[in-house]
C-alpha cells in the first residue's frame, strides 16, 4: 500500500520492520571490515573491550536519542528537521549542511574502498578501476531514484551476502581458531591512552549512522513507530556482529603466532579478514570473505546515497537551497535530484585522489552530533510533554548526564586525529555559515508556521498533516 | 533593523579575528622573518609568506568586521572566507601540513566562525521568510526563489 504526500511529492512506502531493521544495520555496521585496524593498533582486549563497551556511552545513546526525536518529529530531512525545532534554522540549517558535506565524501570513500578489494584481487588498471566505478555508483543511483521498496530489497540482499561468510568465518573461529582472543589487552609498549589514538577514531567511525536513518522518515509510513524499533533491534545486533567476528579474527590470527594481531590491518599486506578466511577456509572461501568485503561496502553506499540525499531535499523545500534540488519524480516519488547530484559528485570523487577530502568527514559529523543531543535536551525541557511514541528511559537530568558522555567523546575525538583532520575539519565547518548566509538572502527561508510536511505545531500539536500520516507522534 | 544588535556582535568578532591574525603575524615575524616557504599552490611571491598572509588576510577579515556594522551577511561571509583560505594555505607550504602555522589560525578561525553565527542570526531576524505555500515537488519551479 503506498500513498502519494501532495504537498511534498514524496512516495511513502510501507517499509516492514526486518527492512527497517537491514537499513539501520546497513548504515551503522555492514559486516565488520576495517575492525582488522582497530586490533593491530589498541591491542586485542582493547579492541574487544571498545566493542562493548563504546556502545554505552557513544552509539546506544545516540540510538536512543534518535529514536525519541524521531519518533516526536517524524519528518522528512530527519536530523535536520529536529535541529530545526530545537533549536532554529540557522543551527539546522548548519546541521544539515555539515552532514550532507560529510556524506558526500563519505559515500565516495565506500566505492573507493569496493574498488580497492576488487584492484588488489584482479589488478585492473585505472580506466577500468574508473569504470566499474561510475558503473556501480550508476547503478545504485538508479536503485535509490526507483525508491525505497527497490533500496529495501536491494540492502536485503546485500546483507545477506555479506553475512553469511561472516557467519561460517565466525565458526571456523570458534573450531579452528585458538587462545582467548582478550589477550594480550594492550600492544607491548603501549599505555591506556596510546593505544586509543587510532583505535577510538575507528571505532567511532564503525559506531557511527544511526541518526541517518531518520532522515528517511518522510516516505516511510507510521516512521515514528517503524525507526525507533529498528534501531533498538539494530543496536544489540550491530554490536553482537563486531564483537563475534572480530573475536573469531584474532582466534585465527592467534594461529601463526600469539604476536600475529599485529598484522591485522585493511589495505593489502595485512592480515585482513579476507586473508585470515583463505588461512582458515581455503582460496574458496576467502574469494567468498573477498565478495562479502566487496559487497559490504557497496551496501554502505546504497545506504548512504539514499539518507545523505534527504537533507538537502528537506533544506531545499524549506527555501534554504536552490529550488531544483527538492524536485521529486514524478512517478516514483523520490528526490532524484538530490540522489543525481549527490551520485555525480560521488563519480568524480573516486576518480581522484581524495584524501583530502576525507580529512573533513568525521569532523564535520562530530558537529551535528553534539547539536542532536543538545536539542534532545531542549526539547525535554521546553517541551517535555509533546507526544513520543517513543521515549529515552530515564527522566531528563539522567538522559542529560547520559548525553554529555557522548559530546565529550564528539569533543574529544576533534583534537585526537591529527593535523590533516583538524584543518580539514576546521575550514569545512566555516561552509556552513558562508552557505547559510548566501543562501538565506537569496531564497529567505520558510517561517515554522508554514512548514512543508510538518507533523507538529511550535506549540506542541498535531497539525492537520501530522494527524493525517498516522497521527503522528502519538 | 531587528538583527543590529547581532550585527554588532559580528562586526567586534569579526574585527577581533582579524586583530588575531594581524598580532600573529607580528609575533611571528618577531620570532622567524622568513617564516615559511613564500608560496602558494605553486606560485611564488615574498608577498605570499606566512608572515604577509596572515596581515593580508587579517586586514581583509578586520574590514569584513566592519562592512558587518552595515550588512553583516557581506561582512560574515569575507571573514569566512578569509579564515578559510588561511587555513587552506596551511595545507600546501612546501612543508607538508604545515603545524606551527595552524597555531596562529585557531585565534582567527574561532572568531570568524564566531562571527558567522552573529551574522547568520543577523540573516534570520533580517531577511523575512516567506509563509507561501510551495508547489508540489513534482512539479517545482526551477532554480526561482
Amino acid at each position: 500500500m503506498t500513498e502519494i504526500l501532495r504537498n511534498e511529492g514524496l512516495k511513502r512506502v510501507r517499509m516492514r520492520l526486518i527492512t527497517a531493521v537491514v537499513f539501520v544495520f546497513t548504515l551503522t555496521c555492514s559486516g565488520s571490515f576495517g575492525m582488522e585496524d582497530v586490533v593491530s593498533s589498541s591491542g586485542p582486549g582493547m579492541t574487544l573491550l571498545m566493542i562493548l563497551i563504546l556502545p554505552l556511552v557513544w552509539s546506544v545513546p545516540m540510538a536512543f536519542v534518535a529514536s525519541e526525536l524521531g519518533s516526536m518529529v517524524p519528518e522528512a530531512g530527519g536530523l535536520y528537521r529536529w535541529i530545526r525545532r530545537g533549536m532554529g534554522e540557522y543551527w539546522s540549517f548548519q546541521a544539515g549542511w555539515w552532514w550532507t558535506l560529510s556524506l558526500y565524501v563519505d559515500s565516495a570513500v565506500y566505492v573507493a574502498l569496493a574498488l580497492d578489494y576488487m584492484q588488489n584481487q584482479w589488478g585492473f588498471g585505472s580506466a577500468e578501476r574508473a569504470a566499474i566505478g561510475i558503473g556501480i555508483v550508476a547503478v545504485f543511483t538508479f536503485i535509490n531514484i526507483r525508491g525505497l521498496e527497490l533500496t529495501g530489497w536491494t540492502l536485503t540482499i546485500i546483507q545477506v551476502l555479506v553475512m553469511v561468510p561472516l557467519l561460517i568465518f565466525t565458526v571456523y573461529g570458534i573450531t579452528k581458531g585458538t587462545g582467548s582472543g582478550f589477550s594480550p589487552v594492550l600492544p607491548e609498549g603501549e599505555s591506556f591512552l596510546t593505544s586509543l589514538n587510532l583505535g577510538l577514531a575507528i571505532m567511532m567511525w564503525m559506531y557511527s549512522g544511526w541518526e541517518s536513518m531518520s532522515t528517511l522518515a518522510g516516505e516511510i509510513q507510521n516512521p515514528q513507530r517503524v525507526i525507533p524499533r529498528a534501531l533498538m533491534i539494530g543496536t544489540p545486533l550491530v554490536i553482537a556482529t563486531y564483537f563475534v567476528t572480530v573475536w573469531a579474527s584474532i582466534r585465527i590470527a592467534n594461529l601463526a603466532g600469539p604476536d600475529n594481531y599485529l598484522n591485522m590491518w585493511t589495505g593489502g599486506g595485512g592480515q585482513d579478514f579476507v586473508v585470515l578466511a583463505k588461512v582458515v577456509g581455503g582460496a574458496f572461501f576467502g574469494y567468498l570473505m573477498l565478495m562479502s568485503a566487496i559487497l559490504s561496502n557497496i551496501g554502505l553506499y546504497a545506504g548512504y546515497l539514499a539518507t545523505g540525499a534527504r537533507p538537502q531535499f528537506q533544506m531545499s523545500r524549506d527555501r534554504l537551497l536552490p529550488r531544483f534540488i527538492g524536485i521529486t519524480h514524478k512517478s516514483w516519488g523520490t528526490p532524484w535530484v538530490a540522489v543525481l547530484m549527490m551520485a555525480f559528485v560521488n563519480a568524480v570523487l573516486i576518480n581522484f585522489n581524495f584524501n583530502a577530502l576525507i580529512t573533513i568527514d568525521v569532523f564535520l559529523l562530530m558537529f551535528p552530533y553534539v547539536l542532536i543531543f543538545l536539542t534532545v535536551m531542549i526539547m525535554r525541557v521546553r517541551e517535555p510533554d509533546t507526544p513520543r511514541s517513543f521515549r529515552v528511559p530515564l527522566p531528563t537530568w539522567a538522559l542529560g548526564v547520559w548525553v554529555v558522555f557522548p559530546i565529550a567523546i564528539a569533543i574529544i575525538a576533534l583534537f585526537v586525529n591529527g593535523m590533516d583532520w583538524m584543518i580539514g575539519g576546521l575550514a569545512g565547518i566555516l561552509t556552513g555559515p558562508i552557505a547559510y548566509l548566501v543562501f538565506k538572502n537569496i531564497y529567505k527561508g520558510t517561517t515554522d508556521e508554514a512548514l512543508e510536511g510538518s507533523t507538529i505545531t511550535p506549540a506542541g500539536e498535531l497539525t492537520e498533516f501530522g494527524a493525517a500520516v498516522e497521527g503522528a507522534g502519538s | 533593523m531587528k538583527g543590529q544588535k547581532m550585527a554588532n556582535w559580528a562586526a567586534v568578532t569579526g574585527i577581533i579575528a582579524g586583530a588575531f591574525a594581524i598580532g600573529g603575524a607580528l609575533y611571528a615575524r618577531s620570532v622567524d622573518s622568513v617564516f615559511g616557504i613564500p608560496q602558494f599552490f605553486g606560485v611564488y611571491s615574498d608577498y605570499l609568506s606566512g608572515v604577509h598572509v596572515l596581515v593580508g588576510l587579517g586586514v581583509i577579515m578586520v574590514v569584513g568586521g566592519l562592512l558587518s556594522f552595515k550588512w553583516p551577511s557581506v561582512g560574515g561571509v569575507i571573514v569566512c572566507v578569509a579564515a578559510m583560505i588561511g587555513l587552506i594555505y596551511t595545507y600546501n607550504r612546501g612543508q607538508y601540513r604545515w603545524t606551527p602555522y595552524l597555531y596562529y589560525w585557531w585565534g582567527p578561525w574561532l572568531f570568524a566562525w564566531i562571527c558567522g553565527i552573529f551574522a547568520g542570526y543577523a540573516a534570520y531576524k533580517n531577511v523575512p521568510q516567506s509563509s507561501e505555500k510551495l508547489e508540489d515537488a513534482r512539479h517545482a519551479e526551477g532554480m526561482g526563489g
